[in-house]
Order: structure tokens, then sequence, then C-alpha cells
């Protein structure tokens, strides 16, 4: 089967920052696959090349196995991208500005407007749609773009940092939705900030640092190369903590606090019957017991720390690359300069 | 599909539609302006100027003001539009599209070009309010103003490429493309002016040509061979539109 995305020691440099770094990656054809990093980890910069925003330094990149500079009408046929940043033309009311994108990708005007129409119904802003861009309120400016990246019913859904700044309602219908589309067997890249989005939706997660791969694995598989925590209340606790044989080297830490013995280990799971059987075996009485399981985030946090980051600014702010930042004084300001 | 792809012809449309629905900035001024300019350098002062190049000077300066108002729309609305969507990034939804890049600036540069040319049908017609004015050789006027409007289109969408802010797209009307037209022919002829420097500036001036053919199509007559201009027009044209494909591909100003 051909892979949605197969990039191979893909590089960018910016001018002094080099925001990719050698990153190799595949994300197999109808996958949920999570693209979690730090701001300015390169996941912008990513995502522009495969559309086309920003041009690659070195390496490959490929799109269902179309390469997106040979091959770029191809590849970016089988994308549909809802930005982080709003790039919404606002001289036209939505549904025509989702008519024009359809029409890019070359489909005819009538099926363009019926299928402009089923988006806005589908993301729940059909009654908008005579309405410009600009007047929409923040969580409808989210849907239209999730509309607009749907209208052209893309094999590969890009979908980056789609819940930033909506409420709790809307983030839960925006996962319904790209649920579903991923059910019917659509391709979803997704970046976030939020790692409960990544653990709740994604089949696979990549880990980008400073331009670089750090970790490609399940987000269970992820959790389980970071260290739980069990914590086992004595009725007898011991003056200092005890040295546990259990648990096969899994056990990273042993601490004692109070009648409180405080275990760190990966896999706290599997570890917690042996540690309970030996201190038992020891002579003590276990009253309580609670295994917290790691998190996707503390193993998140664990792999990108201490690492510079390269752009170091609020993503928030569109400044994933430093000089996107600069590149576009072009960029952000609705409707500025007025109409000429 | 027709003959031009769906993609191209929307992209046309869209273009089209945006310099349609908004006439107060795109068509009246140069309908208010142009009435100004006829009323003032045609009526009043045209009586004292007399005759010019042997027709009255209220008809001399007609081709030169429908060449001044075509080429600025067709050169600022390739700027602007290609500009605007680059500030606020909504260009990104054609580039991020299968279009190809020449269908692109085809779209982008003929639109502009549509605008430069229902402009100039606008001055010809205010024009025609103020004096008798004929069309001696039609064909040759409809071949001129199409090349010289797809000709600043494409200047127009380096120029929305090129700049970094609205003050570049200001600057560029003013300091090249007003002394341009001012120089080129629109409100003298070439005999007027002494043997020496002026007359090669003005040879030298690409807007001279342009309005000389215009006014060939216009009244029939010429300071050069119309033949002549409408070649090198054409193929300054022709070669715009193949630099602004290549600076499409390049993703010059488009492009991190």
């Amino acid at each position: 089967m051909t892979a949605a995305i197969e990039v191979r020691d893909l590089r960018k440099r910016y001018e002094g920052v080099q925001a990719l770094d050698g990153v190799s990656l595949t994300v197999p054809e109808g996958s949920f696959f999570g693209l979690l990093g730090p701001n300015g980890a390169g996941k912008t910069t990513f995502i522009s090349i495969l559309v086309g925003l920003v041009r690659k330094s070195g390496g490959t990149a490929e799109v269902f196995g179309y390469d997106v500079e040979d091959d770029y009408r191809e590849a970016r046929d089988a994308i549909g991208l809802a930005p982080q940043e709003f790039n919404v033309d606002r001289f036209f009311p939505i549904r025509e500005v989702l008519e024009h994108k359809a029409g890019y990708h070359g489909i005819p005007a009538d099926e363009a407007r019926e299928r402009a129409d089923e988006v806005l119904k589908r993301v729940g802003i059909y009654e908008k749609r005579d309405t410009r861009f600009d007047w929409l309120s923040g969580g409808m400016k989210r849907r239209f773009v999730l509309a607009r990246a749907l209208i052209t019913e893309p094999d590969l859904l890009i979908l980056d940092e789609p819940t930033a700044g909506v409420d709790v309602q809307l983030r839960h219908d925006l996962w319904d939705l790209i649920t579903e589309l991923n059910d019917g067997g659509t391709t979803i890249l997704l970046t976030t900030h939020y790692i409960e989005e990544a653990e709740r939706l994604c089949d696979e997660v990549a880990i980008l640092d400073s331009g670089r791969i750090v970790a490609v694995d399940s987000p269970e598989d992820l959790m389980d190369r970071g260290a739980d925590r069990i914590e086992i209340q004595l009725r007898n606790p011991p003056a200092e903590a005890p040295t546990l044989t259990a648990g096969e080297g899994n056990v990273e830490n042993v601490e004692l606090d109070g009648n409180r013995l405080v275990v760190t280990a990966r896999q706290g799971g599997l570890v917690a019957p042996d540690v309970v059987r030996e201190l038992d075996r020891e002579g003590f009485e276990i009253v309580d017991l609670e295994i917290s399981r790691t998190s996707l985030e503390e193993v998140f946090v664990e792999m990108t720390r201490g690492q510079e980051t390269v752009g170091g600014e609020d993503e928030d702010s569109g400044e994933d690359d430093p000089e996107k930042a600069t590149a576009a004084a072009p960029g952000t300001s609705g409707g500025a300069g007025g109409d000429r | 599909m027709g003959v031009f792809p769906t993609g191209f012809k929307t992209l046309t449309r869209r273009e089209i539609l945006r310099f349609v629905r908004r006439p107060r900035n795109t068509f009246v001024p140069p309908l208010i302006t142009n009435v100004l300019y006829f009323s003032v350098f045609g009526v009043i002062l045209g009586d004292r100027v007399g005759q010019i190049a042997g027709v009255p000077y209220i008809l001399f300066i007609l081709p030169g003001l429908v060449v001044l108002g075509a080429i600025s729309n067709a050169f600022e609305n390739g700027s602007f539009s290609i500009f605007h969507g680059r500030w606020n990034e909504y260009i990104h939804e054609a580039l991020t599209s299968p279009l190809s890049y020449s269908q692109m600036v085809w779209a982008y540069t003929l639109s502009s070009a549509l605008r430069g040319v229902i402009v100039g049908i606008i001055i010809s017609v205010v024009g025609a309010v103020f004096t008798s004015v004929g069309v001696t050789r039609p064909l040759y006027l409809v071949a001129f103003a199409v090349v010289i409007t797809v000709l600043f289109a494409s200047f127009g969408i380096v120029g929305g490429l090129w700049a970094d802010d609205f003050d570049d797209l200001t600057m560029m009307n003013q300091f090249i493309l007003r002394p341009l037209v001012f120089f080129g022919g629109v409100f003298y002829a070439l005999e007027n002016l002494p043997d020496g420097p002026l007359q090669t500036a003005t040879l030298l001036n690409p807007m001279f040509y342009m309005v000389d053919g215009v006014r060939y199509g216009f009244l029939g007559t010429s300071e050069v061979n119309p033949n002549l201009s409408l070649a090198v027009l054409t193929l300054m044209a022709v070669v715009m539109v193949g630099i602004n494909t290549v600076l499409f591909k390049r993703g010059f100003g488009l492009t991190d």
C-alpha cells in the first residue's frame, strides 16, 4: 500500500535556523496520525512543505506517491488543509469561498455549490453561508476552515491545531467529525498542543523536537516508555525506603514519604504485583495501593525537555517558523490596506 | 470541461468578480478623474493649445488618457490582488490547489487586463461625450488594448510579488508608472519636442509606442510604425508572462 505521506531526510533551513533537520517519517494510508512538538519544533514547516507553501532545502517528500515538487498538482489535489492561521478570502461570502476552492480543484460549478452547502451543514454553519469570513465568531471561523478543507473530499486531511482556542463543546464536535472521516478511510494528520487530543484520537504519534523526530509510536507504547507511579500505603513503615529487587529492572526509584512508599517504575501495572509480593514477604502490611499511569503529556515533556526550540515563540501567533514571521509581515491583519 | 480547465476558469472568475463587485473602488475613480482631465486639459486648456499633430488637442489626448487609465488599472489590479492575497494569506487557497503555475499566472493576468480594458472603454465613452471621436483602425485598437493591458497586468503581478507593504505599491505607481506615462507622449507629440535628450528619452520610453499605437487605432495617424510597436509590445508581454510563471514556480514572494 502506498503511504499517505512518505518523507525522507527532509530538511528546511531558514537564514541561520535549521527548522527541519533530516526528518524521515511514514504516515500510513487510512491512519490517524499525530504530530506533536513544542513551539517552533517544525510542525507547521513540515505541513507547509507538503502543500507547497514552504520550499524544502533537502530530502524528499511524497503524498500518496506523488512528489510534492515534481508532481505538485497531484499531491496538492489529494490534500485538504485546515491551517492554524486563518487564511481565508475576505472578499466573498463563505459559501462562495468554498465554491472557489472546489473550483480550483476542478470541481464543476454546480457540484461545487452542492458540496459547499453540504459541508457548511456538516460543520454547522450553513445559516451563515452568505456572511463574509470576518463576521464569523472565532468558533465559526474554526469550523469554516475545516469545511474548506473538506470540500474537495481529500484523501489526506491535515489539521494544524484544529481545536486551538475553541470551547469544549466545539472541540468535541470537531473530534467526532474527524473521527467519522477517519473511519470512512480519510488519512488524518493532526498537529496539536493538546496531548489529550492525540492520546484520544491518534493511532500513531510522532514527536518532533528542534526539527528532528525523537519518537514515533502508538500513544500506548509511548506511554509505556514513561515511568508510572505506584503508591503503597503501609501500616508499619520502615525507617528508610527498602531496596526492592522486584520488577526486573523496571523500577527506577523508591522513596518513603511518611507511611507511603512511592515506587517509580516503567510499566507500573506489570511491576506492582511483584512489588506487593516482595513487600509482603518482607513483612510489611499493605493498607492501600494506587497506580498512576504516566500520561502522554509527561512522556512528551520528558522527551522534549531541555531542548532548545527553533522558534521559541507562541505558535498560536503563527511564528512556528521564525522566517515566516518576517516574510509574513504580509500575514495577519484582516483586510488591511483597503480595497483597490 | 470545455476549452479551459475548471480551476483556471474559477480563479479567473473570482478575480473578475472581485473588481466588478466593487465599482466604487475600481470604475468610479477613473470615471471621475477622466471627466476632470477632459474638462481641464481638453476643453479649458485645449482651446488655447489649438491643434497638435493635425488634430484638436482634446482629440489628441484622448488616446493617451485611455492608455493611462487602462494600464494604470491593469497594473493596480495585478499588484493589489497578488499583494492583498499575500498580506492576508488567502492566496494560499489557490497556491495549495492543483492549479498549474501558468494557469495561476494567466488567470491573474487576464482578469487584471480585463479591468484595464473596461476602464479604457469607460474613458473612451467619457471622451466621446466631450468630443466627436471615431475608431479608424478597430483591429489595431483592440490588439493594442489587449497587449498593453496584459503587459501592465504582468508588471503589476511582479510588483505584487515583490512588495513588502502597501507603501511599496503606492511607490511603484507614483514613482515609476506615472513618470513613464507623463513623459510618454500622452499630452504632447514627439514633433513638439526639440531635438536632443528629451526626444531620445521619449523614444526610449515604451509608453510612447503604446500611446502612439492606440492613437493610431482611434485616429489613424501615428508617429512610428504601429506594426513594429505592436510586435515589440507583444514580445514584451509574452516575456513578462513567462517571467511571472517562473516567479510563481520558484515561489518568489509566495513561499518561504
